[in-house]
């Protein structure tokens, strides 16, 4: 008898783990190339997407989010709530400031500073 | 006769499937804590790449790209083997499993001796605020930054991989050795995994933040 919890026969094949490891390394692909795109401040933007997509695939299929305990997910769900009150929160303060970006810094590919900051 | 054999709940739970969750759910809260912890350090980076955008260009080009991207694909592999580690657990393939768990680690050790030759190197370049460091041009005091920035949040994700070494090796030397994993229980060997795979998506973005700077 099984008392402990049970990995479903369909989830312990290891083939979609197998295509999700493929499209991750894939993904790494992409991003590495979109630094040599010069795509400007779009490059971040874009590798952070990625970024964002393949820790979503790590968190629900290599980190068993998608499966029992459910509960799980209000744990996951509250540390990005939280970090997002962080974010939010502290940029009100920086987005705030007349001073900020700093007037010395130069505009370059990338993060280009801001063109209506004194 | 093997630890599996007497496998029983520990005294607050009815059942071991309730400890296997109550165990996932401290982990999963240790998580949420890590979030905040890495991702005030990349809120700190993301607010000094914003004020000084030429200077951490110029800055993060001495990044030692081939390190951090070799170094990216072994843990996205490290990530496969230890899922499979824990289905052949889950599955009562205790052989497969351990080849699984072995795999794990060498690609955790791997990772860290990668990181160690690309801190060589960056040595050489002296790229070491306080220690060891030289401005280039165009780089300003504002380089030093992206420096510090990086030694930080490098070595704080070098210790937590080197932690989680130290809980595969730990699965495998002892809970295993004792039979204490088995398709009846596997908790703790799920919770190695989560933790795992969280250290595997702090590199996920730390990754474009030091080593796809400043390419084009």
């Amino acid at each position: 008898m099984t008392i402990g919890p049970e990995i479903h026969p369909k989830r312990a094949r290891p083939l979609p783990f197998v295509i999700a490891w493929l499209a991750m390394l894939g993904l790494a692909g992409v991003s590495l190339v979109t630094a040599f795109l010069g795509l400007g401040h779009w490059a971040p933007v874009a590798q952070f997407s990625i970024a964002a997509l393949q820790t979503s695939m790590l968190f629900i299929l290599f980190m068993r989010l998608k499966g029992p305990p459910s509960l799980k997910w209000v744990f996951a769900i509250s540390g990005f709530l939280w970090l997002s009150f962080l974010y939010g929160l502290s940029m009100t303060d920086y987005a705030d400031r007349r001073s900020w970006p700093p007037v010395q810094a130069s505009s370059a590919p990338g993060f280009e500073a801001h063109p209506n900051r004194p | 006769m093997p630890a599996s054999a007497t496998l029983r709940p520990e005294i607050q739970f009815a059942t071991l499937e309730q400890q296997g969750d109550a165990a996932q759910l401290g982990m999963w809260a240790f998580l949420v804590n890590e979030t905040l912890f890495f991702g005030a350090l990349i809120f700190t980076y993301f607010v000094y790449r914003i004020s000084y955008p030429h200077e951490f260009a110029v800055a993060a080009k001495d990044a030692v790209l081939w390190c951090g991207t070799v170094n990216l694909a072994i843990l996205l592999t490290s990530s496969l083997t230890m899922v499979l580690a824990i289905n052949a657990a889950a599955q009562g393939e205790p052989r497969a499993m351990k080849r699984w768990l072995v795999v794990t680690a060498a690609l955790g050790v791997i990772f860290l001796l990668v990181k160690g030759y690309e801190y060589y190197q960056d040595f050489q370049d002296r790229v070491v605020p306080v220690v060891n460091f030289v401005a280039k041009p165009g780089e300003g005091a504002a380089g030093e930054l992206f420096w510090v920035f990086y030694w930080v949040a490098t070595g704080l994700h070098a210790i937590h991989l080197t932690i989680g070494v130290g809980l595969v090796l730990y699965m495998l030397l002892w809970r295993v050795r004792r039979g204490e994993i088995t398709p009846a229980y596997y908790a703790p060997l799920e919770v190695v995994g989560i933790y795992w795979s969280f250290v595997d998506a702090v590199w996920l973005f730390l990754y474009p933040c030091i080593y796809l700077v400043g390419r084009s």
